[in-house]
């Protein structure tokens, strides 16, 4: 009976083992797993092979030497089975140290020399009994090899139990074991025959369980995570919120690690926030780490993953949360990069007793992080560019308001001039010069072009080059009774691709100016009629009173004289600087030396009375200056006739010429003056502005004299400053800019 | 006799102050307040000199008298004005045919000198060597006051006929400009540098074929002014 049955299982475990080792040889010989299995599955089909052999020898009478050969075939695989089982657990349990396969082949080759020759050298047994292949009693040494590797494959199987992801093979592993086991039992029981039956269901069931931890398993994982990565970037695509892409990956994480628990960190301005729990509390959402802190600021620092059996044993650092130490088993942490940059952390998390993570979940993880870390970097580009485009929106919209609302007109156009901008202020006064001049809008072209018709045919391009040179410029313009003041600018500056306009009307300022002048005039008129009429008459009661006047009437006259006189001057100050202000200038060629001597020409009376010393010196070779010669010869002869005025008697006066810092020229009018304190050095050249000191009182003036040479320097676009020391004297120095610059 | 002076200023302060002073001088003084009344005046008294303000309210200006008193004759003219502002204004009188611009406010004395110094030019004539000069285009009878210009008689007011006949006198040679401004206004009007520029471009315009290349009075640039013969 025991007999029939172990023919069937032989059968069928070797014919299946024939096809596992097939199966196992196509799929993938490089795993080191893969290749104990078919050490095993070669030893299962030698055991199986020799036992139907042995059987078949038994019922067909064969001889003696066909029988010891099936014997000895069982017996070979049989020990050989035991020790590729060792290896096989070892492996799967991923105990094996470096040489181990090595170790482990050499043991198989000793072990089955050992058996072969103990096998040989035992010699034939009678021809009527039965081969009886496990005869431990005989042979202690057999049944200490067979003690240790299967005590060692028990001892493997116990210790990584959790390690060793599919139940199934430890319940055939353990059965094996119990299998060969059997053998060891009373002969007289014949337990051989039954320790192969169990053996062979056991090495199936192990077959099977490996065959799909190993390759059907992972088969069906690569169709998950194809699966799981296409649905994370559906969700990546899909423009959901990065919250909800969050919650995805974590999901799909913790599904396909079958973790207990998934959290994800984004790192932000040094701090690294638990913005995604799954299966963690709500109230750790929110919770910061610093770089470098706990095993998430370890790897996200590192960037580099972390890969911990037991987070409580292993993690000596700071908990990444309140109770991780208490509660977390086995973890991997992967940081979330794009580029070269950081930009979070992921972890999964199992329970103390939940399973143990591998190699692969490592890779998986890190596969699983790298699409996070897109969705996150997608998310932060995403939500940059709209605010961004809000931005752009919120201030295209406010200059646009400001430009509708501005009352000045403002006109935009291309390369073309046609108008690609105008404002409502700019539409109106468009309008209103189609219906005043019923023709072409002539409007952008007297703008643009300085005239009212379109560039004519073939002479556009030259027209165009003429704008694109000046790029900007300003010009006053007449549109229907109105003056306008345009400013027009190149759109943009390397490569132009329009210009805007943008009028100013200034009517009222032009009214303004005209009226100014008018008043200006006016005031001069009135002014200096009465004043002459005082002057003849009293020139002319002079003459009647002649010889009776006395002392005090003269005075008196004197005094009248002299009010009448400032009262003029002022006038005459007031109306010099209008003019000056106003006048243009005409820009001649002329020597600095010839500037000098018409100055000093002019004052010769002061130069002639002789009471102050006075040295001219103009140093050789100075260039020509480009300047309005009238105009600075009178600002050069209010300086040199102020230091003369403020000189008392005894003093000295110096004019010269010098070359300026700047290439022109630079002249100084010094005097041995009373000097100018140094708080009314600022407000000297401020109209009307006197200095009420000792010393000075004899001194009459206008009070506008040097504003007016400040006026015609500043015209001149050259500098005027002082230095002055109270009781010593002081220096005016006046620099005109080279030639170019001031005709410029 | 004494000369005749009129005196036109819409100020009756000022008109009556230097009538005053002139009468005093011992000239014949006529005064009147508008434009209107300056030139009937004129026409009725014809004056030796006529002092004129510019502005004045009646809607005939001291230019438009002074112009229309050109037309008909060479009377030296001096014009008093409180509102010029600027060179151009005052060039502006002068090619209104004015002999003087002065502005206002002046003094009592310097307005006398100055009017004695015009009636001086104004005189002159007869006390010069007669002097002829004819090249077909320019005919000039210094003496006698005539210029020909392609044998239509053109009319100078006094002080651009002295100002030519200076000028011609040392032709060839050049005049320097306080020289011309001694010689031919006066030494009291040695700083008024711009009247000779006035009246060589006014005289220019008279005589020259092309006032903008002239060819008988030449510029010195900053120096002064050259009569070239073109016989």
């Amino acid at each position: 009976m025991i007999d029939t049955l172990a023919i069937l299982i032989n059968g069928i475990t070797l014919s299946l083992a024939c096809g596992l080792l097939l199966i196992v040889l196509w799929h993938d010989m490089r795993k080191e797993q893969h290749q104990y299995f078919a050490v095993f599955l070669i030893m299962v089909m030698l055991w199986n092979g020799g036992a139907l052999m042995s059987q078949a020898f038994a019922l067909l009478n064969a001889d003696l030497w066909a029988r010891q050969l099936a014997a000895l075939m069982m017996e070979l695989g049989f020990s050989g089975a035991s020790v590729a089982v060792f290896a096989l657990t070892a492996a799967l349990a991923r105990a094996q140290t470096r040489s181990f396969r090595l170790l482990a082949f050499v043991s198989l080759v000793v072990v089955l020399i050992y058996r072969a020759a103990i096998s040989l050298g035992a010699g034939l047994p009678d021809s009527g009994s039965s081969p009886s292949p496990f005869n431990f009693q005989e042979q202690p040494l057999l049944l200490a090899f067979y003690l240790i590797f299967d005590g060692a494959t028990l001892y493997l199987i116990w210790r990584h139990r959790r390690k060793i992801r599919a139940q199934e093979i430890v319940t055939g592993v353990g059965l094996f074991v119990v299998g060969q086991s059997v053998s060891f039992l009373n002969p007289d029981l014949r337990p051989y025959a039954l320790s192969i039956v169990i053996s062979s269901i056991a090495a199936l069931v192990t077959s099977f369980a490996i065959l799909k931890l190993e390759i059907l398993n992972p088969l069906a994982e690569r169709m998950s995570q194809v699966e799981t990565i296409h649905r994370v970037s559906l969700a990546m695509t899909s423009q959901i919120s990065l919250a909800t892409v969050l919650e995805q990956i974590a999901t799909q994480a913790a599904e396909w690690l079958r973790a207990e628990a998934v959290g994800i960190w984004l790192y932000d301005k040094g701090q690294l926030e638990l913005t995604t729990v799954h299966n963690l509390p709500e109230e750790y959402l929110h919770r910061q780490l610093a770089l470098g802190q706990g095993v998430i600021g370890t790897v996200t620092q590192a960037r580099q993953s972390m890969h911990l059996e037991d987070y409580g044993r292993d993690w000596g650092g700071a908990p990444d949360l309140p109770v991780a130490r208490e509660t977390f088993g086995s973890v991997i942490a992967a940081p979330l990069t794009y580029g070269q940059a950081a930009i979070g952390a992921l972890m999964v998390i199992a329970a103390r007793d939940g399973r143990l993570f591998d190699k692969d979940d490592v890779h998986l993880l890190e596969l699983l992080g790298a699409q996070a870390a897109v969705a996150i970097a997608n998310s932060h580009l995403f939500e940059e560019q709209r605010e961004l485009a809000e931005a752009l929106e919120f201030s295209r919209s406010q200059l646009e308001t400001v430009l509708k609302s501005t009352q000045n007109p403002v006109i935009a156009v291309n390369r073309k001039l046609d108008v690609i901008f105008a404002n409502p202020a700019a539409h109106a006064l468009m309008a209103r010069e189609l219906e005043a001049d019923n023709r072409q809008p002539k409007l952008v072209y007297r703008l643009f072009l300085g005239q009212p018709q379109p560039p004519a045919e073939g002479n556009t391009q030259s027209i165009l080059d003429t704008l694109h040179r000046r790029k900007d410029f300003k010009f006053e313009l007449d549109v229907e009774d109105t003056v306008y003041l345009c400013y027009v600018t190149a759109l943009r500056h390397e490569d132009t691709d329009g210009w805007v306009a943008i009028l100013n009307d200034i009517t009222q300022l032009k009214e303004l100016d005209r009226l100014k002048n008018e008043m200006v005039r006016m005031t001069s008129h009135d002014l200096k009629n009465p004043l002459q009429a005082a002057m003849v008459n009293l020139d002319l009661l002079r003459d009647d009173l002649q010889a009776s006047a006395d002392e005090e009437m003269t005075h008196t006259l004197d005094v009248i004289e002299r009010q009448l006189l400032r009262m003029n001057r002022i006038i005459r100050g007031i109306l010099d600087l209008e003019r000056a202000r106003t006048g243009q200038l005409k820009i001649e060629s002329i020597e600095p030396s010839r500037l000098v001597e018409e100055t000093v020409d002019e004052l010769r009376h002061f130069v002639d009375e002789g009471k102050v010393r006075f040295e001219v010196d103009v140093a050789p070779d100075l260039p020509p200056t480009a300047c309005d010669a009238d105009q600075i010869k009178r600002a050069l002869v209010n300086l040199v006739e102020n230091a003369f005025k403020f000189t008392p008697a005894g003093g000295c006066v110096r004019f010269t010429a010098s070359a300026g810092k700047h290439g022109g020229v630079c002249f100084a009018v010094e005097d041995s003056g009373v000097g100018i304190p140094a708080e009314a050095q600022p407000r000297v050249f401020d109209r009307f502005f006197r200095v009420n000191q000792a010393g000075t009182e004899h001194v009459s003036g206008s009070g506008l004299g040097l504003s007016l040479v400040k006026t015609i320097v500043d015209n001149h676009k050259g500098a005027i400053w002082l230095e002055s020391t109270p009781g010593e004297g002081t220096t005016f120095y006046v620099e005109l800019p080279a030639g170019e610059a001031a005709e410029s | 006799m004494n000369a005749k002076i009129m005196i036109v200023d819409d100020e009756q302060a000022i008109r009556e102050a230097l009538g005053r002073k002139l009468t005093r001088d011992g000239y014949e003084v006529y005064l009147c307040e508008n434009g209107r009344e300056a030139l009937l005046t004129f026409h009725e008294k014809r004056p030796d000199l006529m002092v004129l303000d510019i502005v004045m309210p009646d809607g005939i200006d001291g230019l438009t008298v002074c112009r229309r008193i050109r037309e008909v004759a060479d009377t030296p003219v001096m014009m008093l004005s409180a509102q010029a502002i600027s060179e151009e204004d005052v060039i502006e009188g002068l090619s209104a045919g004015a002999d003087e611009y002065l502005i206002k406010p002046i003094r009592l004395n310097e307005f006398v000198a100055r009017v004695q110094a015009l009636l001086r030019r104004a005189q002159f004539a007869q006390n010069d060597q007669p002097q002829q000069y004819d090249d077909g285009y320019l005919s000039v009878d210094l003496h006698r006051r005539h210029v020909y210009v392609e044998g239509r008689k053109v009319h100078l007011t006094p002080t651009e006929f002295k100002l030519l006949a200076v000028l011609m006198e040392h032709a060839g040679r050049v005049v320097q400009q306080t020289d011309l401004l001694e010689q031919v206004w006066g030494r009291e009007y040695l700083d008024d540098i711009y009247y000779p520029r006035v009246y060589v471009s006014q005289l220019r315009r008279k005589i020259e074929r092309d006032a903008a290349n002239p060819q008988y009075i030449l510029t010195e640039h900053r120096i002064g002014y050259r009569f070239e013969s073109q016989a």
